[in-house]
C-alpha cells in the first residue's frame, strides 16, 4: 500500500481523482485532526512565545521589541543560575537514583515468585496516583518536629530535622520525591527489556563457565544499553521539565534553594507579570536540554 | 537473568523480599488512607502510624462543607471530554501510522517524540492571553484541548501497537467484498481493537484526571476546579487540617486505582512499545 501516488503519463486532473478514488488520501485525512490540533495548540503558540520572548510584554498588553535584553538580563541574574544549579541536581539525582532502583527492582521481578502480576502493579501505584496526592503523602512523613520521618530518627536516638525550612534538606526531599515518584517507568521498561533479552546468551555464557555476576556483566548490561540510554534521555528531559514536584512540595522554597527553571519561567509569568523574561527562561531550557540531548545521542553513536 | 532452576523455597523467600519492598515503598500512601479515619485531633495527639480510632468524619466535612464533590465532577467533565478527543485523534492516527508508510507518516511520527518533550508551560503562555481574550479562563475547554495534544503522543503509539496485532488479511478481504479503505477501518479493524481501545480510553482519562500544572493556570475559580487543582487549594487553607487533607487524597485515588487495575496489563505494552522504542 504505496503512498506515492502512481502518476500516469498523461498526468492531469483525471489522476489526482483517481489517485483519491483509490483511497490514496486517507492516511493524510486520518491525520489531519491530530495535525491540526497539535499545530494550534503547540506549534502557534510556540512561535508566539518566541516573539514575546523579545519585547517587554506583559499578561495584559503586548509590549515593545526590547531584543535581546530579556536574555542578557536573565544570564545576569542570579535567580537564573540558582534555577541552573537546581535544575542540574535534581535531575542528575533523578535519573541516577531511578536508573539505579529501576534496574535493582525490575531485576527483582524478572525472576520467578509467585504473585509477581501483583507486586508489578503495587509497584507501580507511586508513579500513577496523582501528583498531589503524592505530595500530600510526603508531606504528612516530614511536615514537622513529630513527623513519621522524625519519629523514625528519633527512635534511633537521632534529631528531628526541620526537613522543609533547611535549604539542603529541602533539595534532598525534592530529590526524593521525584525519584519515587518516577522509579516504576523507568522499572518497567527495563523490565521489559530484560524479557527481551535473547536466553541463549545466557546459557552460552554458563557453558563459558561465567559467574552470576559475571554474566550481568557481559550479557544483561550490554544488552539493555541502547534501551538505557533512551530512558535517561526521558528521564533527563522529565525532571527538567517538572514543575509539580518542587512547586506543590515548597513552592520554591526555602529562599528558592529548590526552584527550576520552569518554576522560575512560571514565577516571572504569572506572578511578576514580566511575560518576555518568562518565555525567554523557557526557550534557554529548551536550547540546553536540545545541545545536552544532540552531544548525548552522538556520544552514543560514536562508542 | 531468569532461570526457571529457582527453588521453591528461594522463590518464597523472593516473594517474602518483595512485600517488605511493596510496603517500604507505597508506605507514605498506606499511613494517609489509614490515617484519614481518624479526626484531625486524634491523628495530631497519637502521631502513629497504625491508627487508633476509626470514624468517617473527614468524609463527612468533604461532603458537607467542601467543594471536594464539585471538584470530582469537573474532573470527569474534563477527563471524559479529553478522553473522547484523545481516543478519536489517536486511534485514527495510530492505524495510519500502523497500516501506510511514507515520508509525511514518518515526519509525523518524529513530530510526536518532539512534543513528547516539548516544555509546555512555553505554550501555556500564549494559549493563556488567547482564552483569556475569549473568555475561556475557569471553562473546561481550554483545559480538555491543551490535555488532549499533551497525551496524543503516547495515546497513538499505544494505538499503533494495538492497530499491528490486527491482521492485514481482514481489511484486504473486507476490500475485494467491495469496502473502501475508510469503510474497512470503520467496520472490520475499530470493532476488533474493542479492548485496545478501551485501553487507551482510560489511559487517557487517568492522564487529565491526575494532571496539575495546565489545570492549575486556567482553572482559577473555585467552582472549575479539578480534583487535584482543588486540593492544592486545600492544601493552602487547611494546612494544619491533616483529617481532611487525607480523607481527600484518599478519594482522589480511587478512581486513579480502579481505572489502573483495569488498564495495567496494556500500559506496559504501550509504554514500552511506543515510548521507548518511538
Amino acid at each position: 500500500m504505496s503512498l506515492v501516488a502512481e502518476r500516469a503519463p498523461y498526468a492531469g486532473r483525471s489522476s489526482v481523482r483517481q489517485w483519491w478514488n483509490n483511497g490514496n488520501a486517507l492516511p493524510y485525512l486520518l491525520l489531519l485532526p491530530s495535525a491540526v490540533v497539535i499545530g494550534v495548540v503547540i506549534l502557534i503558540p510556540f512561535f508566539e512565545a518566541l516573539q514575546y520572548s523579545f519585547t517587554n510584554s506583559s499578561l495584559l498588553e503586548v509590549g515593545k521589541f526590547v531584543g535581546l535584553d530579556n536574555y542578557t538580563k536573565l544570564l545576569s541574574s542570579k535567580d537564573f543560575w540558582n534555577a541552573f544549579r537546581f535544575s542540574v541536581i535534581f535531575a542528575l539525582a533523578n535519573v541516577i537514583g531511578c536508573y539505579i532502583l529501576g534496574l535493582g527492582l525490575a531485576l527483582l521481578m524478572n525472576m520467578e515468585m509467585p504473585f509477581r502480576g501483583f507486586f508489578r502493579v503495587a509497584l507501580l501505584l507511586p508513579w500513577i496516583i496523582p501528583s498531589v496526592v503524592s505530595i500530600v503523602s510526603w508531606r504528612w512523613m516530614v511536615a514537622d518536629h513529630n513527623a513519621v520521618f522524625n519519629q523514625i530518627i528519633q527512635l534511633f536516638g537521632g534529631r528531628p530535622i526541620f526537613f522543609l525550612s533547611n535549604n539542603d534538606w529541602a533539595q534532598f526531599i525534592v530529590v526524593l520525591i521525584k525519584i519515587w515518584r518516577s522509579f516504576p517507568f523507568m522499572m518497567l521498561s527495563l523490565l521489559a527489556a530484560l524479557q527481551g533479552i535473547d536466553r541463549s546468551l545466557y546459557e552460552a555464557a554458563a557453558l563459558d563457565g561465567a559467574t552470576k555476576w559475571k554474566a550481568f556483566w557481559h550479557v544483561t548490561l550490554p544488552q539493555i544499553r541502547d534501551v538505557s540510554i533512551v530512558l535517561c534521555l526521558l528521564m533527563t528531559i522529565w525532571s527538567v521539565n517538572d514543575f509539580d514536584t518542587p512547586f506543590l512540595l515548597t513552592q520554591g522554597g526555602p529562599a528558592n534553594s529548590t526552584e527550576n527553571f520552569v518554576l522560575l519561567a512560571y514565577k516571572y509569568t504569572f506572578a511578576r507579570n514580566d511575560l518576555g523574561t518568562g518565555a525567554a527562561i523557557s526557550f534557554v531550557t529548551l536550547i540546553i536540554l536540545m545541545v545536552f540531548i544532540v552531544i548525548m545521542l552522538r556520544r552514543q553513536r560514536e562508542a | 537473568m531468569s532461570l526457571n532452576s529457582n527453588t521453591l523455597a528461594a522463590r518464597w523467600r523472593l516473594f517474602a523480599i518483595m512485600v517488605v519492598i511493596v510496603l517500604v515503598i507505597n508506605f507514605p500512601i498506606i499511613v494517609i488512607v489509614a490515617n484519614s479515619f481518624q479526626t484531625t485531633e486524634q491523628i495530631m495527639l497519637n502521631r502513629s502510624i497504625i491508627p487508633q480510632h476509626f470514624s468517617f468524619t473527614n468524609y463527612e466535612f468533604l461532603w458537607g462543607q467542601t467543594s471536594f464533590f464539585r471538584f470530582l465532577f469537573n474532573s470527569v467533565i474534563v477527563s471524559g471530554g479529553s478522553m473522547i478527543c484523545g481516543v478519536s485523534a489517536a486511534s485514527m492516527a495510530g492505524y495510519a501510522l500502523s497500516r501506510f508508510k511514507g515520508p509525511v507518516l514518518s515526519i509525523y511520527s518524529q513530530a510526536l517524540f518532539v512534543i513528547q518533550m516539548f516544555p509546555i508551560i512555553l505554550a501555556l503562555i500564549p494559549l493563556f492571553i488567547v482564552f483569556r481574550a475569549l473568555e475561556l479562563v475557569n471553562s473546561p475547554i481550554p483545559v480538555i484541548i491543551i490535555y488532549t495534544v499533551v497525551h496524543l503522543p503516547f495515546a497513538t503509539w499505544m494505538a499503533k501497537a494495538f492497530f499491528d496485532t490486527i491482521p492485514r488479511e481482514l481489511e484486504e478481504a473486507a476490500q475485494v467484498d467491495g469496502c473502501s479503505k475508510f469503510q474497512a477501518f470503520l467496520r472490520i479493524v475499530l470493532p476488533l481493537s474493542g479492548p485496545g481501545m478501551a485501553a487507551v480510553s482510560i489511559f487517557s482519562f487517568l492522564f487529565s484526571y491526575n494532571e496539575f500544572f495546565v489545570g492549575s493556570v486556567f482553572l482559577r475559580d473555585e467552582s472549575s476546579m479539578t480534583v487535584p487543582i482543588g486540593m492544592q487549594m486545600f492544601m493552602q487553607q487547611f494546612a494544619t487540617d491533616w483529617g481532611s487533607l487525607m480523607a481527600a487524597a484518599t478519594l482522589a485515588v480511587i478512581p486513579t486505582f480502579i481505572l489502573f487495575l483495569m488498564v495495567q496489563k496494556y500500559i506496559t505494552y504501550g509504554a514500552v512499545a511506543g515510548g521507548v522504542k518511538g
